[in-house]
């Protein structure tokens, strides 16, 4: 079952690649720590979703680029090439010659429309390589102008089209304290409409992942390559093969099985070690967790304290939690663990973003920007209702 | 229970009755020995557990596999017991019988050759088990529709069901539903891909094609001498069907005599109330007077019944005769009749002929020849995509009764505001 990317905007791709460059060379390790048809059925697995096969062998990710310029993508494009070991196709790019400076409704209700088919062509052809579509995988920023407009536009595209596929957003959450002075507003259109159309949002924070730069891996200049590699990393390691409990004696056809019913925040850096439990608690409560194990004496590792029910929402007869193992090691990395958690970890940042996006509409700072183009007061309104209910369910738990 | 017919010359032959037995076993799936029915007719308790699986085999309509050989010998014999009811089955005794398997062999013999004597069971139970060469798929609902799967026991809900829960149930389900219909297309483009790989392959010309099982059997020896050996097992029970239809008169009078030894049956009133097979353990007298409370309850019910119905028409006679009365009822009926018109016309549409039932074996074809007999995808789908937007409309309307319903409730409470999920 393969995944189809769509990479948007400069962060989408910038990110996009750093995924599949992850994805790739980990599949290609030698020091995978297992035996050597465990390997083989690994690199198998990861191909199949992830590339699709070329005459020279080759393989080319399963992906669409999609920006307003072309500055970012021929870089990616070039980067992807330079490698050797993988590449982008040649037509899986769309861009046009100007941006929409961060202006979200430009992006959502003129770009979108405007080259809609050429969009949904791109994704019908990569669609069509596949034999089986397991979903889509969708990577934008949530408070730039072209990613997050247009990726709101297409993730509903996408949910129209191909109603019966997954859709996993992947959105990077900005700064607290961002460069972009609308990015409130931005980010809260994208929150709402994502939430209608899209079936799972997997949130990055920056900021989060800034201080995992600077603080377990010592990095005195973080660039936003550093950042995107260590997001790649994550990703990379949620999204390689594993068993389930289900289905041990094979991976997991479906990498986007997740059972998410709410979006699911993530949280809990990837640990080079075991994954060892100091949480408080009663500090979160979670709907569903996933933990993932790669590496040695996965077997014998003890999640039992993750099964805690007072980890979890009353109204669960049974607790969603799930492991997901494999011995084939990840990028190195003797032992690693992943926590995929939808839980209240992610509520007290967007209930700050809503309150400053509040506050700056109650005054109609810069509305004139979006209304403009399309996007009325009414359109804030209701996304403001839609993320207030969010906030509530998420509180209520 | 009728007594059948039968031709006396047929029995006359030696040998002839084991012969009818064997064939009749070994027709059914999992049929029990020749001794069992011998010995069911003289009531012998050691018959009664085998012939309580039989009838269990053949009124459950799951296939045969490992999750029904470990269902208990009670609760095999309790589904059986509500099957037949179900059924129709005239004879009081089997709803009595203990479900242990310790007595009523001699009942269940009966039941079985009232089943037989009903519809083709060997042959329905050959059809269910067989082993399909090409690649098929079923275009009628009949199957889907006639599965009754055995009632589950009924669940009480404790106290009231927090409806996030039911909220999460249903995103599973949703979830779940999507996996499905993707993987169906996922096997619907390998299909394609083997029938258009395999062109020519195949010594049928008019096939033209191999379909999985067929290119399985090329690529895996061993699996094809097993496929061998299953078709091998499925003529031998065809021959076993044919054989037990020819034998099949000695069989009924046979049973005549199975039946003579039995105690005569009383009488089935017309009136007696309907019995549910679970029957409580209790003595027989116990049992009339339930009986007789039964029936004295029946007819209040009747004599209530009866003054209702004679006070509401004379009330509906006095306000059912008004010109407004008789407009709305005018104007209700040609809604009903305009809406059912034209259900069924979407229906019949695009239709043509009915599709044949039961399963069909897919076949790639390049040209458009096709055979009269033959179905082709198109027309299928096109029936299929319209069955499918009258079912949209109807699904439409009904969601618009629900939203005028929340609003009228909505607008009942003043003052408070509904805001409702974002709609999907």
């Amino acid at each position: 079952m393969s995944i189809v990317t769509v990479q948007l905007g400069q962060c989408g791709n910038q990110i996009g690649f750093e995924v599949f460059d992850a994805l790739l060379s980990d599949s290609h390790s030698s020091q995978g720590l297992c035996c050597k048809r465990e390997n083989e059925a690994y690199q198998a697995s990861c191909k199949e979703r992830f590339f699709s096969e070329e005459e020279n062998g080759v393989p080319i990710a399963r992906a669409v680029l999609v920006d307003m310029e072309p500055k970012v993508i021929n870089q990616t494009l070039s980067k992807a090439a330079q490698s050797g070991r993988w590449k982008y196709g040649q037509h899986a790019c769309f861009c046009q010659k100007q941006g929409s400076g961060n202006n979200w409704a430009y992006g959502y209700s003129v770009h979108g429309p405007r080259h809609e088919e050429s969009i949904m062509n791109l994704i019908r052809k990569e669609v069509e390589k596949c034999d089986s579509v397991s979903g889509f995988f969708i990577i934008m920023s949530m408070a730039g102008g072209t990613g997050s407009g247009i990726g709101a536009f297409v993730t509903q595209n996408l949910q129209d089209q191909y109603s019966n596929s997954l859709k996993m957003n992947q959105i990077i959450w900005p700064y607290g304290t961002g460069e972009v002075i609308v990015q409130n507003y931005n980010s809260i259109l994208t929150l709402s409409h994502l939430y209608r159309s899209s079936d799972a949002l997997l949130v990055h924070e920056n900021d989060a992942v800034h201080k995992i730069c600077a603080k377990l891996m010592n990095i005195k200049q973080i660039s936003f390559s550093d950042i995107n590699q260590v997001l790649a990393h994550q990703l990379g390691s949620v999204f390689q093969p594993t068993y389930s409990a289900e289905s041990s004696f094979h991976y997991r056809r479906n990498p986007l099985g997740i059972d998410w019913h709410v979006r699911p925040p993530l949280s809990g850096p990837p640990s080079l070690s075991k994954m060892s439990l100091n949480k408080d608690l009663h500090f979160n409560t979670s709907i569903a967790n996933l933990v993932i194990l790669r590496g040695k004496d996965v077997q014998s590792a003890d999640v039992e304290g993750f099964k805690d029910p007072a980890l979890y929402t009353s109204w669960l007869p049974v607790n969603a939690f799930n492991v997901w193992k494999t011995q084939r090691a990840f990028s190195k990395y003797e032992k690693s663990a992943v926590l995929v958690s939808n839980s209240q970890f992610l509520v007290k940042p967007l209930d700050m973003i809503v309150g400053k996006a509040w506050n700056m509409f109650a005054s109609k700072a810069y509305i004139h920007q979006y209304t403009k183009f399309g996007i009325e007061e009414e359109d804030f309104l209701d996304s403001f209702t839609s993320l207030e209910q969010v906030v509530a369910s998420y509180c209520n738990l | 229970m009728r007594r059948r017919r039968v031709d006396p010359a047929a029995g006359a032959r030696a040998g002839a009755l084991p012969e009818a037995i064997a064939a009749l076993s070994r027709s059914l799936p999992s049929g029990p020995r020749p001794e069992i029915f011998r010995r069911a007719k003289f009531d012998r308790p050691e018959a009664t557990s085998a012939l309580w699986q039989l009838l269990f085999r053949v009124l459950s309509p799951l296939p045969a596999g490992n999750a029904l050989a470990s269902i208990a010998l009670e609760v095999q014999a309790r589904l059986v017991k509500s099957a037949l009811c179900s059924q129709g089955y005239p004879r009081l005794a089997l709803a009595q019988l203990p479900e242990d398997g310790s007595q009523g062999s001699r009942e269940l013999l009966l039941a079985l050759s009232w089943l037989l004597a009903r519809g083709p069971v060997p042959e329905q139970m050959l059809a269910q088990t067989r082993v399909p060469l090409g690649d098929e798929m079923t275009v009628c609902q009949c199957e889907a529709l006639a599965s009754l799967v055995p009632p589950a026991p009924h669940m009480e809900a404790e106290g009231p069901v927090d409806v996030r829960h039911v909220q999460w149930l249903m995103g599973k389900l949703r979830f779940r539903w999507r996996q499905l219909v993707s993987s169906q297309q996922e096997q619907c483009a390998l299909l394609s891909k083997i029938h258009l790989y395999t062109r020519g392959c195949h010594s049928d010309q008019n096939l033209g094609h191999l379909s999985v099982t067929e290119a399985e059997m090329l690529r895996d020896p061993e699996g094809g001498q097993k496929l061998l050996r299953t078709l091998e097992r499925e003529s031998r029970r065809l021959e076993a069907v044919l054989a037990w239809r020819r034998a099949e008169p000695v069989f009924w009078q046979w049973m005549d005599t199975v039946l003579g030894t039995c105690a005569p049956e009383a009488p089935a009133a017309a009136s007696q109330p309907t019995f549910l097979p679970w029957v409580p353990e209790c003595g027989d007298g116990e049992l009339e007077l339930v009986v007789r409370e039964l029936q004295t309850l029946e007819e209040e019910l009747r004599e209530a019944v009866e003054r209702r119905r004679v006070a509401w028409e004379a009330k509906a006679r006095g306000c059912g005769r008004g010109p407004e009365w008789s407009a709305a009822r005018r104007a209700s009926r040609e809604t009903v009749e305009k809406e059912l018109g034209a259900l069924q016309r979407c229906w019949e549409q695009e239709s043509g002929p009915a599709p044949a039932h039961g399963p069909h074996r897919l076949v790639r074809r390049e040209d458009g020849a096709a055979g009269d007999r033959d179905l082709r995808a198109a027309e299928l789908i096109r029936t299929l995509r319209s069955q499918e937007a009258c079912l949209e409309a109807v699904l439409r309307q009904l969601q618009g009764q629900c939203r005028q319903e929340l609003a009228r409730l909505a607008g009942a409470l003043p003052g408070l505001i509904w805001i409702l999920p974002p709609g999907r």
